[in-house]
């Protein structure tokens, strides 16, 4: 079952056509990594996807619901995570992860023990009386991911959540992630300008080159490797190159 | 105090120099201005008479008595003072906040902050006077439509300046609106709210005393009034030397509050 799709969607700010006729369908318990040079319509397609702009023209359905019109709905049911920590100061990290289950209504007791829980998953469990300042940038990444993900959603939403990490810290972090979020089975779209994220991460990637149309979908392990490496393929399509017939055919839909 | 080893430009050589920190430097600083001031003033009482410059040893001896005789007048003012302080900061700050969170409300609620703002202290205290009969609703009128709008407007400015990225990240978990007043708007307002009350203790106490000496028989200010009608000049150098001191330590209450509520804040340094 389709978890997120967007058909035939489009939206405009003033003259700039941002997205033009966009379709994509993400499955349940999927990891899609959309891929895409700055300006190719990815954080427009996220805004539409987390119910904050409503498009111009075609549908966007996640979990079954309109997210602009049915906004209230999806509560719960969408955790997401941005390319900077976005943390609360005044909240010790604890505080932070417990705050997406207090609007919740979760009780205090219980939103504590998950808390306390998910900053162990996220190798964090001494850090929970720490405020973010006191964080380095990896550190306060895990919080913000444990934050999105102690509210037990059933969709994930990473807006370039690694890509502001050094090289290091960014690689492990992206491999404890995706093994987490295998291990929960969680439906996960994350988009990235970075073409290792995705190769990495990603049961399938899908590349926008603007305006905002996918010029690639493909699944990693699916790649044909006489049709070049698969970071070549990827980097061909944001340039805005055609794939050749037998990568584009190997993941699209 | 710490000894700091540094080179000694000419010969090459070690020498030591002293370093103190800033709080005792200031202090030091402080003693010395005080030190001199009285001074002058025991130098002026020897040439005036002590209807105009009452000698050290005379104000302090009315310091005394005022302590232990007048105290009720102080429990008084100051009582006045955080009531009206206090009324202030929860009114101000609602009024700050639905500022900001409501925009149909906004110009209206900001024009009329704007024209409070704008009428001296001294037309609030006459018209006081007129319309209220009672000395503490005249006092407690005076000093919070003095002192709302500070709060209104800071309190407003400061949801301005609210991270866009911080409501977008609240906003996932689709809060209602409450929540976000409690979660997110709340906590950051405190910053501009204790900003607010340390810039303003000291104007707050001086419009105490000012709408003490126009509209009530009892207080600081009316003692001070009474003081002055009486050429008491010692008493009335008395009260100000008790206001000065008073001003200081509500200033360093409002900082104690301030470390413990925003201890989650990196201090910065300049280099």
């Amino acid at each position: 079952m389709d978890e997120i799709v967007l058909d035939r969607v489009s939206h405009r700010f003033g003259d700039h056509q941002a997205v033009q006729d966009l379709s994509l369908a993400v499955r349940r318990g999927e990891i899609v990594a959309m891929v895409g040079k700055t300006g190719a319509g990815k954080s427009t397609a996220f805004s539409m996807i987390m119910g904050n702009l409503k498009p111009d023209e075609g549908e966007v359905r996640v979990a079954g619901l309109d997210p602009y019109a049915q906004f209230q709905a999806l509560r719960g049911r969408i955790g997401v995570s941005f390319q900077t920590d976005r943390l609360l100061p005044w909240r010790r990290a604890r505080e932070n992860v417990e705050i997406g289950m207090q609007i919740l209504g979760v009780s205090a007791a219980e939103r504590r023990r998950r808390a306390e829980e998910w900053l162990a998953r996220v190798k964090l469990a001494d850090a929970g009386n720490k405020y973010p300042h006191e964080l380095s940038g990896g550190m306060r990444q895990r919080v913000s991911l444990a934050r999105a993900l102690a509210i037990d959603p059933a969709i994930l939403l990473l807006d370039e959540s690694f890509s502001q990490l050094d090289e290091v810290t960014s690689r492990a972090l992206r491999r404890d992630f995706s093994q987490l979020i295998r291990q929960l089975g969680k439906t996960c779209l994350f988009i990235t300008h970075r073409i290792d994220d995705a190769v990495e991460m990603a049961d399938r990637i899908v590349v926008l080159a603007a305006p905002a149309r996918v010029a690639l979908d493909i699944e990693p392990r699916r790649h044909d490797a006489s049709t070049g490496t698969l970071h070549a393929l990827v980097e061909r399509a944001m340039a805005g190159e055609a794939a050749p017939p037998r990568a584009a055919a190997a993941g699209g839909r | 105090m710490s000894q700091v080893a540094a080179s000694d430009s000419l010969s090459g050589l070690p020498k030591t120099r002293v370093t103190m920190s800033p709080a005792r430097r200031d202090m030091i600083a402080l003693a010395i201005v005080v030190a001199a001031l009285v001074g002058v003033i025991q130098v002026a009482s020897w040439y005036v008479p002590a209807y105009i410059m009452p000698a050290p040893a005379a104000i302090l001896g009315a310091l005394w008595v005022l302590l232990t005789e007048e105290w009720t007048q102080i429990l008084v003012t100051v009582a006045r003072l955080l009531v009206a302080a206090g009324f202030s900061i929860v009114v101000g700050t609602a009024i700050g906040c639905a500022m900001g969170m409501f925009m149909p409300i906004r110009p209206y609620l900001r024009s009329l902050v704007v024209i409070d703002s704008g009428i001296p202290a001294l037309s609030w205290m006459l018209i006081a006077v007129f319309w209220f009969k009672d000395p503490e609703a005249r006092i407690f009128f005076i000093l919070t439509v003095i002192l709302l709008p500070f709060y209104a407007l800071n309190v407003h400015d400061g949801i301005r300046a609210l991270p866009r990225e911080w409501s977008e990240a609240l906003g996932t978990f689709r809060p209602s609106r409450w929540q976000i007043f409690r979660l997110l708007i709340l906590p950051h307002v405190v910053p501009y709210v204790l900003m607010t009350t340390k810039s303003i203790i000291g104007y707050a106490t001086r419009m105490v005393i000012f709408a003490e000496l126009i509209g009530s028989a009892v207080g600081i200010g009316a003692k001070m009034g009474l003081a002055q009608g009486s050429f008491e000049m010692a008493t009335v150098l008395a009260w100000t030397v008790f206001l000065v001191i008073f001003n200081i330590v509500m200033q360093a209450l409002v900082a104690a509050v301030e470390a413990h509520l925003l201890r989650y804040r990196v201090e910065a340094q300049a280099r």
